[in-house]
């Protein structure tokens, strides 16, 4: 079972890693990488225990950005005229 | 948990150590986990110590400020980012009479005898106290302390809490990540702080120790009352002011968890708050227990090894330590430190003499 669930902004991006991070109770660091949740994985998981937790987060928030603005120009907000 | 202790010339001292080892935080030299407790013949005569994410921080009798372990935040406050499998001398510290030390996550806190208090490590959410969200790898002087007596320090996850001491009275100020009311500083949601801000409603209450672990923080006061603010206990919502505990117990000690409280009550009984988190284990994080006679015992989380049981099980019971060779007696006492997946025993034996 899932140990604890986590936003995905009270995760830290660890460059080194290439992963975003939360500290495990072990000592290490539940980890996910971008691509997994571009993929829709939300557990991140500790290299030196059996622990996870399960990430909280937006899956549009890390599909491909790039092909995304191509697709869908932002939308104009309608003005108001008195 | 922290306390301060008198230097006895009579006493002979055992440090021992196991759980989690691969960053060199068990002080072997090194770098693997023990499942058994390892006498460490090196640390004989230690004074203080604080264990925390993957460091441990010790005060020697002579006021030395030995760390080891992980040191890539800068935590050992060896001026470098790197790990010592050994323990090391702060030599920043040297001339400061260092009396109280804590080691947080990835932070660590220092207060000297004239009630300085200075931090180094990882300082991304402002746990460090200096203004910035910088980390250092040198211990600095918490500057707007300077002019206050900083008696305790507390280091948690993410944030610290200080025990100051004064003219005004006791005050507790909490600085760092503050997402889940561990600051105590405000009813309203703060994300974090860098400058030390006054924990709300504690002022009447005369403070005698502080803990902090995980989102959590506790403060004890001197009549046997429990405070608890931050992340609620097993599920239940967490606390932005501090709130006191209602129990017909008189506590004597309290030590937090990465999910639970321990408190120990005038009767000698130990108390858990929280700690069946998601039912995964009864107690999923590791909680040590000594008695009167220097018997150590240990349950919870046992993944590591940290239970010192020889095996990697989990407990849902205390179980008897076995510290080498010597038997526990009258004259012995035991003073158990928990880091995350590890864990330190100092054992004191007196003369035998009757």
């Amino acid at each position: 079972m899932s140990y604890d669930d986590v936003e995905i902004e009270d995760m830290e991006w660890n460059e080194e890693l290439k992963s975003f991070t939360y500290p495990c109770p072990c000592g290490d660091l539940f980890q996910i990488t971008k691509d997994e949740l571009k993929m829709g994985e939300e557990i991140a998981r500790c290299p030196s225990c059996s622990l996870y937790i399960t990430v909280i987060y937006n899956m549009e928030d890390f599909s491909d950005q790039k092909s995304k603005t191509n697709i869908e120009p932002a939308k104009q907000q309608p003005v108001a005229v008195a | 948990m922290e306390a301060k202790e008198r230097v006895d010339d009579t006493e002979e001292k055992e440090v021992w150590s196991w759980g989690a080892g691969t960053e060199g935080q068990l002080g072997t030299g090194k770098l693997q986990d023990e499942h058994i407790p390892q006498l460490l013949p090196i640390l004989s005569s230690l004074s203080l110590l604080s264990c925390g994410g993957a460091h441990v921080i010790a005060l020697t009798p002579g006021k030395l400020v030995l760390t080891w372990g992980r040191g890539t935040s800068g935590q050992l406050g060896h001026g470098n980012l790197v790990n010592s499998l050994e323990p090391k001398p702060v030599d920043l510290l040297n001339n400061y009479n260092i009396t109280h030390v804590s080691a947080g996550w990835n932070h660590s806190g220092f207060v000297s005898e004239s009630g300085h208090l200075y931090t180094c490590g990882d300082g991304s959410f402002g746990q460090l106290g200096l203004g910035d969200y910088r980390s250092q790898n040198c211990p600095i002087k918490v500057s707007c302390f300077a002019f206050r007596h900083v008696e305790q320090i507390a280091c948690g996850m993410r944030h610290s809490l200080a025990l100051l001491k004064g003219e005004h009275g006791d005050q507790v100020y909490g600085f760092g990540s503050g997402k889940r009311g561990q600051l105590g500083t405000s009813n309203e949601k703060i994300k974090s702080i860098s400058l030390p801000q006054s924990v709300s409603g504690l002022e009447e209450v005369n403070v005698s120790s502080i803990s902090a672990n995980g989102d959590h923080s506790a403060a004890l006061s001197a009549d046997g009352h429990l405070y608890t603010w931050g992340r609620g206990f097993g599920g239940t919502p967490d606390v932005s002011c501090p709130n006191r505990v209602i129990s017909p117990f008189s506590f004597t000690q309290a030590t937090l968890g990465w999910n639970h409280a321990l408190v120990l009550t005038d009767e000698g009984e130990v108390l858990m708050l929280g700690g069946s988190h998601h039912g995964v284990h009864n107690n999923p994080q590791k909680e040590n227990l000594a008695n009167q006679n220097g018997v150590v015992m240990t349950w919870g989380w046992g993944e590591h090894g940290q239970l010192g049981l020889g095996c990697t099980s989990d407990h849902t019971s205390p179980q008897v330590v076995r510290l080498g060779e010597n038997i526990a007696h009258k004259h012995m006492t035991s003073k158990v430190y928990c880091g995350s997946g590890f864990t330190f025993v100092v054992r004191t034996q007196r003369g035998k003499r009757y």
